[in-house]
């Protein structure tokens, strides 16, 4: 029995699964670096 | 986060990257060069070697899910709060692998994608439990009653697992029996180079998840001081 495609599609699904998760969290990670900067530079000028 | 901190968690975190790389190229070689095809089912076999672990890191997240949420109801400490919704993002990720994993497998060998065998329904029963903690949390405002209620789904969810695991010896199933844990003994239902496969296959997994909580987990703690931040900036002005 030959299923490469099956084989391919199962694995083309797990790794751009994880591929796709890593990256959203990276994305979220930076955005949320980027909010908490933004917070404390305001907050540093508002105490000033 | 004092800098210090963050530096040294950086340093661990930069670590567990390279071995979790290295272990996946390792399980990748070891999948598709070293182990042999399996005679009756052919190369499509081979989806099981990443099909089982991914298995493994869901229920291995939601029981960390039912600990960190035992110990948020006992405590009542965030942190604990924190670890569980964490976790239970990684097993919806990789529950929802399983569940494609496993009709793609099923398609060439069963002749169909799905069956409502016990194991199968029981998965999806799983999934859907887990779906609906995610939703919880980010439907309902945040605050101790959202976390309680969080965790009371997240300890009654993972009292399916055990219902998975022996479902199919309970009922006759289409599912396979299991061959790594069997009544003959440890993998005497697979050859020594499958084990070994699917052994580095399960430890790659296993890193993955610890990479992927790591991540979680600060980004969580980042939520929160900018909202402390946020309630900060709101009473000074």
């Amino acid at each position: 029995m030959d299923n490469f495609g099956f084989l391919f599609a199962a694995n083309a699904f797990v790794w751009g699964g994880i591929i796709y998760y890593v990256y959203t969290l990276k994305q979220r990670s930076r955005e949320l670096e980027k909010d908490l900067e933004l917070l404390k530079e305001t907050l540093s000028r508002e105490s000033r | 986060m004092n800098q210090e901190t963050t530096e040294e968690s950086n340093e661990e975190s930069y670590i567990l990257v390279w071995l979790t790389g290295i272990v996946f190229l390792v399980a990748m070689a070891a999948i598709f060069l070293y182990v042999p095809t399996e005679q009756t089912e052919g190369p499509v076999q081979r989806i099981m070697y990443i099909h089982i672990p991914s298995a493994w890191l869901s229920f291995f997240a939601f029981f960390i899910v039912f600990i960190c949420s035992i110990l948020f109801l006992w405590k009542k400490e965030r942190e604990w709060d924190i670890y569980a919704h964490a976790s239970a993002e990684i097993g919806v990720i990789f529950c929802s692998l399983v569940l494609i994993t496993g009709p793609i497998w099923a398609k060439p060998i069963w002749g169909t994608w799905w069956v409502w065998d016990a194991r199968l329904t029981s998965t999806l029963i799983l999934w859907l439990i887990y779906v609906a903690y995610l939703m919880l949390r980010a439907q309902t405002d945040a605050g101790s009653m959202r976390a309680r209620y969080a965790a009371v789904l997240g300890i009654v969810g993972f009292l399916n697992i055990p219902f998975i695991h022996f479902s199919v010896l309970w009922w006759r199933t289409f599912h396979p029996q299991p061959k790594v844990i069997s009544s003959e003994g440890f993998g005497k239902g697979m050859e020594t180079s499958m084990l070994i496969t699917l052994g580095i296959s399960l430890c790659a997994f296993t890193l993955l998840y610890f990479l992927l909580m790591g991540q979680r987990v600060r980004q969580e703690k980042l939520k929160d001081e900018i909202d402390s931040l946020k309630r900060e900036q709101l009473y000074s002005s």
